[in-house]
């Protein structure tokens, strides 16, 4: 054996004993807490809030010079 | 994440009022440039696009720091700054001679005028839009950038 592969093994194994192996399995799956991520981040508007969205929307529509001033204002 | 808490929030509180405004700067150049109408397009930009955004992103500060000591929700936080974005757009509007108070409403840039019944009508809508707003667009920002709401 060469002398430069011979500390090439030794720094090998030096570094396997150094660094534990890392564990790759998964221990559950990981589906199911996504799946329950997603439903409990899913949003959710009160009717209050969407009877506010069409009023507005109304007013906008029916007086329609008020979007200038609001765009100037706001 | 839990660096510069306030940064994120202003950083949060911009992002839809730049978006916004490059909508209604693209809508305002298609009705100047496209459709030829004689609009000050320089004049009428420059109080939102100034003010606007670091009006939204101070507020979201100040939210965050009212948070501490008092859980208002962003919602009504947020609706309560067009009480103060209205008047300051006006008294620079008359202070630089954009508005004019006419006998038939208020006159913007000599061009279009607003009849004074539409006054009382206008805050109840910039409440409510802004209401819905920071409920939904700056509180979900906000949540993503880990600042509690």
């Amino acid at each position: 054996m060469k002398p430069e592969n011979h500390d090439e093994e030794e720094i090998r194994a030096a570094l396997k004993r150094a660094f534990a192996e890392p564990d790759t399995e998964l221990r559950r799956d990981l589906w199911p807490a996504m799946l329950q991520r997603l439903e409990t981040s899913a949003l959710s508007v009160p009717w209050y809030d969407w009877a506010l969205a069409s009023c507005v929307a109304a007013a906008l529509i029916f007086f329609p010079r008020i979007v200038l001033f609001l765009a100037y204002h706001l | 994440m839990n660096q510069h808490p306030y940064l994120r929030a202003y950083m949060a509180g911009i992002v839809f009022p730049s978006a916004f405004m490059l909508v209604v700067l693209t809508v305002f150049c298609i009705v100047r440039f496209g459709l030829k109408e004689p609009a000050p397009i320089e004049q009428i930009i420059v109080f939102p696009m100034a003010i606007l955004p670091n009006a939204f992103g101070a507020w979201n500060m100040l939210f965050l720091k009212l948070h501490e000591h008092w859980r208002v929700p962003i919602g009504l936080h947020g609706a309560a700054l067009p009480l103060f974005l209205g008047p300051i757009g006006a008294t620079f509007a008359i202070a630089v001679g954009f508005l004019r108070i006419t006998e038939r409403g208020l006159q913007y840039f000599g061009i279009f005028t607003i009849p004074y019944w539409y006054l009382p009508l206008a805050p109840f809508l910039a409440i409510a839009a802004y209401y819905l707003i920071w409920k939904y667009i700056v509180g979900s920002l906000n949540k993503l950038l880990g600042i509690p709401c």
